[in-house]
């Protein structure tokens, strides 16, 4: 959407929905009651642990959400401002949801900008691909944060236990990489021999042909859920191909990134169990191109099997915790392939709330078992008032050249403060 | 058979059945069907109601937690869900629960968070949790099982003008947050109306209920205080907008509506 849209989208959200609140409290009157005004505004400053010292995070973001709801009727438009000082393309505002729903007793339909979540995973993407991931600033963002939202109309079916859910997304949305002069957008290493120039990427048509279509079946059942689905989409990431050719001693590289379609066949499963809650998710890519080790040589198509168990412990006094470990498994792995037969990644959450609730303590780790790598976010957020919150935190990367490794000259500590009204 | 015989027949069974009504008057209650009365007072089919809570500190500092609730009745279980209002960084969070009469079956539990626009399966057995910070738990909230605990009558006492009963209520579970309850249960409404909590430390926690009354034929609570002595922190409890058997649909208490981040 175009900036001068956008901007009027967000004064009329700022204006019209103070103003709906200021006379609904004023008058009291019963038309202005389907109206509620929303939002945040937060700011978020780091400091690199590592030298220069720079501030890797930077920035202030406000988030405005109008909603209103006529019976069975319901709307809802968000939008973020923001200004960014170390990620400049990030500074503007942007429409965030738009959407309309019916509700009727048996069914429900809801079209139009919106966040599609799926999956029982934490913090990991198993079956949970319908809203593109937004990697701008890695993952060291909120996961609501990283999360877009896609143009979809979403179709439910609802029975008393069992929901079917069909998805129909006509505009592909990819995942957003760092680029540019982003500090997180870092660039292999290659030799000096060789030369690298990139076309642009080439995204699916918006036509009815390419459109994704996603359908899920879930069973809410005394002590477990359960839920089966099929997503026929485009993968979010772009697979590289090349066409090479030599001039001397040097080889010119030229990339041209191509999405391909997809088919992912999903499971996955809740149970408690006393203080416990047993989560598994489970996921087949048909159709997944993969990086090889040769850099004249295209990405190859082998399936992956994806995979999660983890488990909920909430035993009491304001603890939490919640450990996963989760797999990729390429099938039929061919020695060219730059990624290995089977990856395994371990993730650990730890929270605990003091003072009344009002200071969370918290840590989430990632630790990638194949390379000895780890990503750790730990977080203290203080509650000043109901709506005023102080954080304090750390990143920290650990690692040689993995996904993680890369960007431990990244590591940061960091501060935020947050108001929700 | 003669008249005198019909007369003596009908004076005898007269005599039986004043001394029996006798003896169901005079005979004390127990402890465990006192709490049973409690656990059994009518509060119609469904409900509704808007609670806020008031959380003061040591300092006088306050905090404000406002949760619509929704409750139904599904034969002897009982299905709600708790939408918060505020403060406003948890709105729209939305605590679905089906909770099941028989103690040996586990409740199922649903959390939509909207920050994550997700519903997730929660563990049904995290009942000493502090409910958002306040000095009241799931369990102190919730419908506790009578059997749960083993409820000794202790005597009888005016509180706050209402003739109670003094129960005292041990856990069967010793691993249980409280050693024991202290419970004033007002013999007009059947309802608790003050309660002192106790942990191996001695107590802990006093609960008052400060304005209850008949609304729609169901005695009803509308205002109480939970005083955490050990913490110095006291919580202020009033149900606002009380509706007894509006009809709310079936609907509303599945996952699929939780899902949707508001309650219609």
């Amino acid at each position: 959407m175009n900036l001068p849209v956008v901007r009027l989208l967000m004064v009329f959200l700022m204006i019209g929905g103070s103003a709906v609140q200021a006379m609904a409290a004023d008058t009291g009157a019963a038309w202005m009651e389907p109206f509620s005004l929303s939002g945040w505004a937060d700011v978020i400053r780091s400091m690199r642990i590592r030298a220069p010292n720079d501030a890797l995070t930077s920035r202030a973001r406000l988030r405005l959400a109008l909603d209103a709801a006529f019976g069975a009727l319901c709307g809802f438009v968000s939008a973020d401002a923001e200004k960014n000082w170390r990620i400049e393309e990030q500074t503007g505002v942007d429409l965030h949801e738009a959407w309309l729903e019916y509700a009727a007793g048996r069914w429900d339909l809801r079209m139009g900008r919106q966040i599609i979540i799926w999956g029982k995973a934490d913090g990991v993407q198993i079956t949970d691909i319908i809203s593109p991931p937004d990697y701008t600033e890695s993952i060291t963002r909120d996961l609501d944060e990283i999360r877009m939202p896609v143009d979809a109309a979403k179709f439910r079916l609802l029975g008393d236990y069992i929901d079917t859910e069909l998805i129909w997304i006509p505009v592909f949305e990819p995942a957003v990489q760092p680029s540019g002069d982003n500090p997180w957008a870092i660039e292999a290493d290659v030799p000096e021999t060789v030369r690298i120039s990139s076309k642009d990427t080439v995204e699916p048509e918006t036509t009815l042909k390419n459109s994704e279509i996603a359908l899920k079946v879930s069973a809410y059942l005394t002590g477990l859920d359960v839920a089966a689905s099929v997503f026929y989409t485009w993968d979010d990431d772009p697979a590289y191909h090349r066409t090479t050719r030599s001039e001397g001693d040097t080889l010119f590289v030229d990339y041209t990134p191509r999405h391909h379609r997809l088919t992912v066949f999903g499971l996955e499963f809740s149970r408690p169990w006393s203080d416990f809650v047993f989560r598994g998710e489970a996921a087949c890519y048909l159709g997944k191109y993969h990086e090889t080790k040769m850099i004249d040589m295209d990405p190859i198509q082998r399936d992956l099997f994806k995979w999660l168990g983890g488990v909920d412990w909430t035993p009491g006094n304001d603890w939490t915790v919640t450990a996963q470990i989760t797999g990729a498994d390429m099938i039929d792995h061919d020695a060219h392939l730059a990624g290995e037969t089977h990856a395994t990644m371990a993730t650990l959450r730890i929270s605990k709330k003091l003072l009344n609730q009002t200071l969370t303590l918290s840590n989430m780790l990632y630790y990638d078992l194949n390379e000895n790598e780890f990503y750790t976010r730990s977080t203290a957020d203080y509650a000043l008032t109901d709506a005023l919150h102080l954080l304090m935190g750390a990143d920290i990367f650990c690692g040689d050249d993995g996904d993680f490794g890369m960007y431990e000259d990244n590591s940061q500590i960091w501060v935020k403060g947050k108001y929700s009204f | 058979m003669d008249k005198q015989f019909f007369k003596a027949a009908i004076v005898f069974t007269m005599i039986l059945l004043g001394f029996s009504q006798v003896a169901t008057t005079v005979a004390p209650l127990t402890g465990q069907q006192i709490m049973t009365r409690v656990d059994d007072r009518p509060n119609g089919d469904d409900r509704k109601s808007v609670l806020t809570m008031t959380l003061i500190n040591r300092s006088g500092r306050k905090r404000i937690r406002e949760v619509e609730y929704f409750s139904k009745d599904f034969g002897k279980d009982k299905k709600s869900v708790m939408v918060f209002k505020k403060p406003a960084d948890v709105s729209g969070t939305a605590f679905l629960s089906w909770e099941y009469d028989d103690p040996a079956r586990e409740d199922d539990k649903w959390l939509y968070m909207p920050a994550m626009k997700k519903v997730r399966r929660i563990s049904g057995a995290s009942k000493n949790e502090y409910f958002m910070g306040s000095d009241f738990t799931y369990d102190d909230m919730g419908d506790r099982n009578v059997e749960e605990d083993t409820h000794t009558l202790l005597g009888e006492e005016i509180v706050d003008g209402h003739d109670c009963w003094k129960i005292e209520s041990i856990p069967v579970n010793p691993e249980e947050m409280y050693t024991r309850r202290l419970l004033w249960v007002c013999k007009a409404a059947d309802m608790v109306i003050k309660a002192e909590y106790y942990d191996k430390d001695g107590l802990l926690k006093i609960y008052k209920v400060l304005d209850f009354r008949r609304q729609d034929g169901f005695w009803t609570l509308l205002r109480s205080e939970m005083d955490h002595v050990a913490r110095h922190h006291k919580t202020v409890m009033r149900m606002d907008a009380v509706r007894y058997d509006s009809g709310i649909g079936d609907h509303l208490f599945r996952v699929s509506t939780i899902q949707r981040g508001a309650i219609r």
